[in-house]
């Protein structure tokens, strides 16, 4: 369903449909082997939809009447993005697209109020726990401790404010504990910052607090203005909507006893 | 040249928000963070290009309980701090004019 050929003006290449976090994007690809690998990478999040955002790959550089009002370049590999569509160019790997692919997501989803976030998220009685915190803090652990199919993801988390509420949604961006990701999304519970301590322990933090320790775990790349303006719009309102905790807690699955219902 | 006198304008390459009652403010161009407190937020707010460090002051007289020479030297304190940063910039001569 979400595998295509499709006939493009430079020749014929494969086309891969997914979704992540409610955003449809078609990635259109000339080489066999980086459509295999990112078929199989990006299996759990394939869907199809009438009007994705169109991604090309190795494509060729951008028409001169592409109209690119985001750039940017990663070991070699190198970005361009519309509100139209994006086109990749001299991607070696499917690694070299998963970051290109992580980069257009932190832009195509801030006029969507949407952002990724450098945090494990964990869905515990159908709300979403969303944990927070600098390496070995306990983001995998955490994720390594929940039941198998609550774990959203264990490194990047997708969060949307949609209809008023705030959901998160799993990415296919693994970590340390190589959760796959899923597919699905649930309304936050909160957002906590980790700290390993010999008890658990969740005490709620301000909004400025939690617009302090968000940002710098917040997945962005531009340096424009505008972007960086609508980037703070978002999280303040997140800061603002959501709440947030410092996460006392030990290496034991009782720790969510501590967490707010 | 009187430090009061200068009129002081945001620099226009920034990022800011108010939450609760603070500001944080993102330099995209050095990926910086900065935050002003509740004071620094009201003064912020204030800075709009037609406006002096004395008249900066005036208004923080009549906000809060503060002297107005406390205030004038609070109030230029945080304005040259700001500069130091490159988040406010003095109006240049020909704009000052044409405001």
């Amino acid at each position: 369903l979400s595998v295509a050929d499709v006939t493009l003006t430079r020749g014929t290449e494969q086309q891969f449909d997914l979704s992540i976090g409610c955003l449809p994007v078609s990635l259109r690809v000339a080489e066999s082997a980086l459509f295999k690998s990112l078929v199989s990478r990006y299996a759990r999040f394939a869907v199809a939809s009438d009007v994705p955002i169109p991604i090309c790959v190795n494509c060729g550089m951008p028409e001169t009447d592409f109209a690119s009002e985001f750039d940017y370049e990663f070991e070699g590999a190198k970005l361009f993005a519309s509100k139209s569509g994006a086109h990749f160019e001299n991607v070696r790997n499917e690694y070299a697209l998963d970051t290109l692919l992580r980069v257009f997501l932190s832009w195509a989803l801030l006029p969507r109020s949407g952002f990724l976030l450098h945090a494990s998220t964990v869905v515990k009685n159908g709300k979403a726990y969303v944990f927070m915190g600098k390496s070995g803090a306990g983001k995998s652990t955490i994720a390594s401790m929940s039941p198998a199919g609550s774990v959203l993801t264990d490194e990047i988390s997708l969060l949307r404010c949609e209809n008023d509420q705030w959901r998160a949604h799993g990415t296919p961006f693994w970590g340390e504990f190589r959760a796959e990701g899923s597919n699905t999304s649930a309304p936050v519970a909160g957002i906590f910052r980790l700290q390993q301590a010999p008890v658990n322990r969740a005490t709620r933090i301000r909004p400025m607090e939690m617009l302090r320790v968000t940002l710098p775990n917040v997945l962005f790349f531009s340096s424009e203005t505008r972007a960086n303006a609508r980037l703070l719009e978002v999280l303040g309102a997140a800061a603002e909507e959501i709440s947030a905790y410092d996460l006392a807690f030990r290496k034991e699955p009782a720790f969510w006893e501590a967490l707010p219902a | 040249m009187n430090i009061s006198s200068v009129l002081w304008q945001k620099n226009p390459a920034l990022a800011w928000r108010e939450v609760d009652d603070d500001t944080i403010i993102i330099s995209p161009n050095e990926s910086l963070m900065h935050e002003l407190n509740d004071t620094g937020s009201f003064l912020w707010k204030n800075i709009d290009g037609q406006k002096s460090a004395a008249q900066l002051a005036d208004l923080l007289v009549a906000a809060y309980e503060v002297s107005p020479e406390i205030a004038l030297a609070d109030t230029e304190s945080l304005l040259q701090e700001l500069s130091s940063r490159k988040l406010v910039v003095e109006v240049a001569s020909s704009d000052k004019e044409s405001k």
